[in-house]
C-alpha cells in the first residue's frame, strides 16, 4: 500500500510505525509473517536481522503486529499525541490555504 | 425497537385521582400508537389483549397509592415498562385532589404533567435504543472483478476502513465492504468487552479470515454498549452484510462531534477508496 497522505496529511509528516526492543526480540518473526504491507525487512546477514525498513507503509494507528509479537517487542508512539498531531496539522494547512485565498 | 405503548389505566370511577388516571389515559389514546387496556376487560379476559401486548411496551397508571393497576398487570405476569401514580404526580404539584371528581384547573394540570411524563420517558427510552434505518441506498464501483458498495449517506468512515452509523447518542460500528472483500471468508470476530472505555482510533477487538486478521481501529471515542452476538454462530455475515447484519460494535458516544473531524462522509469515503483500490492490488 502506497498511500502518501492520511487525512489530508502527507504520510511523511506522520510519526506511526513500530519500534522494536531488540533486547525482547526473539527472532521469530510472527511480524514479518503478520503484516501485509512490507514494513519490516528481514537481512539473515546483518545484527540484528529484523528491520523496519518501509516505516511509512505502516497503517497509521494499526498495531495488529505487537499483539502477535510473543515477547512483546513492538511498540507503538502514543495514540493521543499522534492524533492531537495530525488534527494540529490540519488546522494549520486549513489556516494557511485561508491565508492564500485572503491574498488573491 | 417497539413504537407503541400500551396504557393500563387505574378503572377510576369513584375518585378523584382515578378519575384523572382514566382522563390521562384517554387523551393518550388520541394518538394512533397507543393501545388502550381496560382494566376490567383484561383482567376478566387476558388474551383479548395478548397481541398489543407483544406489539407494545406496558404503561401504568395508577390512581391512589392502592396502586390496583400495577397489582393486576403484576397478577397477571406482565412486564410494566413505564408506571405513573396519579396521586404523586399531584403531591409533586402541591395540589389536593381529594375524593370527589371534578373538572377544574388543578386536575387539568395534574392531567397534563402525568401525559408529560410518560412522554417523556417514551423518548428516553427510544434514545436508549439503536434505531436501525429502514433501508441504506448504496453507491458502488468496480475494479477488475470485485464491485464495491458503499452507503450514501448517514455512515461515517476512517482511513481505516472502519465506518460508525449514529442513532441519537448510540451508534453501530463495523467494517467497510473493502475490507470484507480483503480478508474472503471470515471465520472469527474477537468483540470487545461490554463496558469498555475507548477513544478515538482505540482498537475493538479484531475480526479474522484464513488469510489474515484485521484490527478494528475504532472510527469513534465511547464505551461499549452491546456487540453483535448474531455473529458468533455466523461470522459470515459480515460478508454477507458488512453495513447492516454484520455490525460489531455498539457504542455510547461520548464526543461525536469532535470525532468527526477526522472521518469521512460517503461521497469523501467513496472517493478516498476508489483511490486506495486503484492503488492496491486487491
Amino acid at each position: 500500500m502506497s498511500e502518501s497522505t492520511f487525512m489530508g496529511v502527507e504520510r511523511d509528516r506522520i510519526d506511526w510505525s513500530p519500534r522494536i526492543d531488540f533486547l525482547k526480540c526473539n527472532d521469530c518473526m510472527d511480524c514479518v509473517e503478520f503484516c501485509p504491507h512490507q514494513v519490516f525487512e528481514v537481512d539473515e546477514n546483518a545484527k540484528p536481522k529484523l528491520k523496519v525498513k518501509n516505516p511509512n507503509n505502516c497503517v497509521v494507528f494499526c498495531r495488529a503486529c505487537s499483539k502477535t509479537c510473543g515477547p512483546d517487542a513492538i511498540t507503538f508512539p502514543d495514540k493521543a499525541e499522534t492524533t492531537k498531531m495530525i488534527k494540529a496539522i490540519r488546522k494549520a494547512e486549513k489556516a494557511a490555504e485561508k491565508e492564500v485565498e485572503a491574498n488573491e | 425497537m417497539s413504537e407503541t405503548i400500551c396504557v393500563l389505566p387505574c378503572n377510576g370511577l369513584d375518585k378523584c385521582a382515578g378519575d384523572l388516571s382514566r382522563r390521562a389515559a384517554l387523551q393518550l389514546t388520541q394518538s394512533e400508537d397507543v393501545e388502550l387496556i381496560c382494566p376490567v376487560l383484561l383482567n376478566q379476559n387476558k388474551s383479548r389483549y395478548e397481541k398489543a401486548l407483544e406489539a407494545g411496551d406496558l404503561t401504568v397508571i395508577d390512581g391512589c397509592n392502592t396502586r390496583c393497576a400495577s397489582k393486576l398487570a403484576g397478577d397477571l405476569g406482565l412486564a410494566i415498562k413505564d408506571k405513573v401514580n396519579v396521586s404523586e404526580v399531584a403531591k409533586a404539584l402541591d395540589i389536593k385532589l381529594g375524593v370527589e371528581i371534578r373538572e377544574d384547573q388543578e386536575t387539568q394540570a395534574v392531567v397534563q404533567a402525568v401525559l408529560e411524563k410518560i412522554n417523556s420517558s417514551v423518548i428516553d427510552r427510544a434514545e436508549s435504543e439503536f434505531v436501525e434505518p429502514e433501508s441504506i441506498d448504496y453507491n458502488t464501483f468496480s475494479h477488475g472483478k470485485f464491485i464495491f458498495k458503499v452507503p450514501t449517506a448517514n455512515y461515517f468512515f476512517n482511513e481505516n476502513d472502519c465506518w460508525v452509523t449514529v442513532s441519537g447518542k448510540l451508534a453501530r460500528i463495523g467494517v467497510s465492504d473493502y475490507v470484507q472483500q480483503n480478508l474472503s471468508d471470515i471465520l472469527y470476530v474477537d468483540p470487545p468487552e461490554i463496558g469498555d472505555e475507548f477513544e478515538q482510533f482505540d482498537d475493538l477487538g479484531s475480526i479474522e479470515s484464513s488469510k489474515a486478521v484485521f484490527e478494528i481501529i475504532s472510527p469513534v471515542s465511547g464505551t461499549v454498549v452491546a456487540v453483535n452476538t448474531g455473529l458468533n454462530d455466523a461470522p459470515e455475515l459480515v460478508n454477507e452484510s458488512p453495513y447492516e447484519k454484520g455490525w460489531l460494535v455498539e457504542v455510547r458516544l461520548s464526543d461525536f462531534e469532535e470525532d468527526q473531524d477526522l472521518l469521512h462522509d460517503c461521497p469523501a469515503y467513496f472517493e478516498f477508496l476508489q483511490r486506495k483500490v486503484a492503488e492496491v492490488d486487491v
